[in-house]
């Protein structure tokens, strides 16, 4: 009797090589050919012109004693802002979602919708590569995207300000730009999820935009509202007042944009030392100055954890719900 | 008119009172001398001149020989009439000449009243006197009226001293003295720093001599040797300096840096070192510090009760940074303290917060992961 060899895939196929490699690759061209990569590409260019000029006008608007004395003056490219365009900083953490939601939020349900997904599993494949590749390549797209954004701001401000920056300049700008990722693979792995949940791909979009609208508006005033109403009415002594404030924080901290913001702010401003409140105990007999990026990354591991884990627990639900699921065609 | 003081020539005595009672002008065959000035008081050295009339009161003409007489062969005189010098002088009748007479005063001469003549031979004598005020000496002398100067090994002690050549000839000087080691001699002459300074004959200097002990002197009286020195002559003065203690301390570490790093709740130690860098004994230094608020120090040992000059003590310091301190840079300030000196050091403690939060992010981030490996497992339809 003859056998026939079915090629399987090996259990571990090496990334780049095999089918799954090449269903990243499909779906990244597939990204890249997209009107909708395109759009979000000039959106992000502009958003990138916009902060380096206002940025660099408020360079030139300050004296030259003042410059002299700045430290940290290559960092401040992505943090500084003469005021009439946010600076780098606050546009990518508000551009960054989109990014994320754009790339993510038709991952499973326009397959669907296409019949397509039926005819993909039919592949000899394991289903959770689709998952996989879906992720993957939004992320490798959205990571390529916001290195070549890094480096071309890193480079035009070489090239306008001809100061190099320091190798605790150039941890903390890859420190950002990593970070930044990671928070836009959060929003990713959101709107994939409900690409998952909803059908309809209008559906999916509209909830994780309104999951967004929600985190980056309503959020911060639905704790202004609670902390009025906690406020004690009373006298506060200094603990107090500090303990209030930081218990605010930490409702605030459930929101991940608020989280995103407090850990750029640490990355990018190496004289700020602590993310909460301090009472003046704290502070006595301190001096200004910068920290280290190792105590700047420790004072930021809770946020980070909060924005890791708060990724891997939405791709899990995502793909628990994914794998779960009875596909069939129509 | 009472005389006095004429021990020097007492022979003369007799004459010489015969002679004030006569008359000031001496008269003698109408022929008289005379000047005013009969006893004039000057130092050795002085020169003196005196202008005496010679006076005829006959009806003659008078060709006098002129002596003076009576001098020590110490002493010089020159005589002159006009710009000549003389020993024979012609007076018409009923006439005066003025004659000048000049006596120097030796330098090395005893006090006293010199009294000399001037003589018109055979006819008439005057008497002069000189009272020479000091005993004159042919040599230099330095003086001081103050020659004992009190300070601590930082000050500069400064001396007045006067310089003065005695001698009949032009000096220089060239100025020493003998310090200890280390210590630095300064000579000044008209505010400036001088080695040597030239004195006409009988002529004085005002010296300024500064003096500063060198900073490891210690305490106690020194005598200092200055000298005027010349190929010739020399004087020599001897000042007295009286170092006081000084008081000096120094707080810092063995290596000199004064920055460590610490960990918030935990506890550093830190090495200090005491110094005494004056030069008297340091007794009951304390140890003291001034923290951010909520930090504890202690120092071992507590009290140091003495310290000799110069010498060093080690110290260690226990700095325990508050639990709640945020991580970066706090200034400490330590001081050593004892009635006599009172030093500050500002330490800055960087404060590293406990890596152990980030670990146990990391270790739930790593639990997360985990927990998707098994769901992959278990939903992996693999």
């Amino acid at each position: 009797m003859n056998t026939i060899k079915i090629p399987l895939p090996s259990s571990r196929p090496a990334l780049g090589a095999g089918p799954f490699g090449a269903m990243i690759q499909k779906e990244m061209a597939d990204h890249l050919r997209s009107w909708r990569f395109l759009l979000l590409l000039g959106l992000l260019v502009l958003t990138c012109l916009g902060s380096m000029y206002a940025a660099l006008s408020s360079f030139s608007s300050l004296p030259p004693s003042e410059l002299a004395k700045m430290e940290f003056f290559f960092l401040k490219l992505f943090s500084i802002s003469d005021g009439s365009l946010p600076s780098y900083a606050i546009f990518i953490g508000f551009l960054g979602p989109l990014l994320g939601i754009a790339l993510g939020f038709d991952a499973i349900n326009s397959e669907h919708n296409n019949g397509t997904l039926s005819r993909l599993l039919s592949q000899p494949i394991y289903r959770d590569y689709v998952l996989h590749a879906k992720f993957l390549a939004a992320l490798a797209i959205s990571a390529i995207l916001l290195f070549s954004l890094t480096i071309v701001v890193s480079g035009w401000g070489l090239l306008a300000l001809g100061i190099p920056p320091g190798a605790d300049e150039v941890l903390r700008i890859l420190m950002f730009t990593l970070l930044t990722i990671a928070y836009i693979s959060l929003w990713i792995n959101l709107a994939i999820l409900f690409s998952i949940v909803f059908r309809q791909t209008s559906a999916s979009a509209l909830g994780s935009l309104s999951v967004w609208l929600f985190f980056s508006v309503f959020f911060n005033m639905l704790i202004d509202v609670v902390a009025k109403h906690l406020a004690p009415k009373q006298f506060l002594s200094e603990a107090q007042a500090v303990a209030f404030q930081n218990f605010v924080l930490n409702l605030l901290r459930f929101n991940p944009i608020h989280l995103f913001n407090e850990a750029t702010n640490i990355v990018l401003m190496p004289s700020v030392r602590s993310t909460g409140a301090l009472t003046m105990e704290q502070i006595s007999g301190t001096l200004p100055g910068a920290l280290p990026v190792g105590q700047s990354l420790l004072m930021i591991g809770p946020q980070l954890t909060g924005l890791f884990a708060s990724t891997i627990v939405l791709f899990a639900l995502g793909y628990f719900l994914f794998m779960r699921r009875e596909v069939r065609s129509r | 008119m009472k005389v006095t003081n004429l021990t020097s020539c007492l022979k003369k005595t007799l004459l010489f009172g015969f002679l004030m009672f006569t008359s000031m002008v001496t008269q003698a065959k109408g022929l008289s001398l005379y000047t005013p000035n009969t006893r004039i008081s000057a130092p050795p050295g002085a020169s003196i001149d005196y202008t005496i009339d010679i006076i005829n009161e006959s009806s003659v003409v008078r060709n006098e020989n002129l002596s003076v007489t009576g001098l020590p062969s110490t002493w010089t005189y020159t005589l002159q009439s006009g710009s000549y010098h003389i020993d024979r002088i012609a007076v018409l009748p009923g006439e005066k000449k003025s004659l000048k007479l000049k006596v120097e005063v030796p330098f090395q001469v005893n006090k006293g009243i010199q009294t000399f003549y001037v003589n018109a031979i055979n006819t008439t004598s005057l008497p002069l006197s000189i009272n020479v005020t000091e005993r004159g000496a042919a040599e230099s002398e330095l003086s001081t009226t103050q020659n004992n100067m009190q300070g601590d090994n930082s000050a500069t002690l400064t001396y007045k001293a006067t310089l003065r050549n005695r001698t009949a000839e032009q000096q220089h000087y060239s100025l020493r003295g003998d310090v200890p080691r280390g210590w630095n001699l300064t000579f000044k002459a008209d505010f400036k720093a001088v080695t040597s300074v030239e004195l006409e004959p009988n002529s004085t200097k005002e010296l300024t001599i500064e003096l500063k002990p060198s900073a490891t002197t210690a305490p106690g009286v020194y005598t200092i040797p200055v000298k005027a020195l010349t190929g010739a002559t020399a004087a020599a003065l001897d000042l007295e300096a009286v170092v006081t203690g000084s008081y000096a301390g120094q707080l810092t570490t063995p290596d000199g840096r004064v920055s460590t790093s610490a960990r918030a709740g935990r506890e550093k130690e830190l090495d200090l070192v005491l110094r005494n860098t004056g030069t008297s004994t340091l007794h009951n230094l304390e140890l003291r510090s001034n923290l951010p608020s909520n930090w504890e120090l202690r120092f071992e040992p507590e009290q140091q009760d003495s310290l000799q000059a110069g010498e060093t003590a080690h110290v260690k310091a226990y700095l325990k940074p508050h639990k709640n301190a945020i991580p970066g840079d706090y200034v400490t300030s330590l001081e050593l303290r004892n009635p006599e000196i009172n030093t500050k050091v500002s330490y800055r403690v960087t404060i590293k917060t406990p890596a152990l939060w980030g670990w146990l992010g990391v270790l739930l981030i790593l639990g997360a992961l985990g927990g998707l490996v098994l769901m992959f497992r278990k939903y992996g339809r693999r």
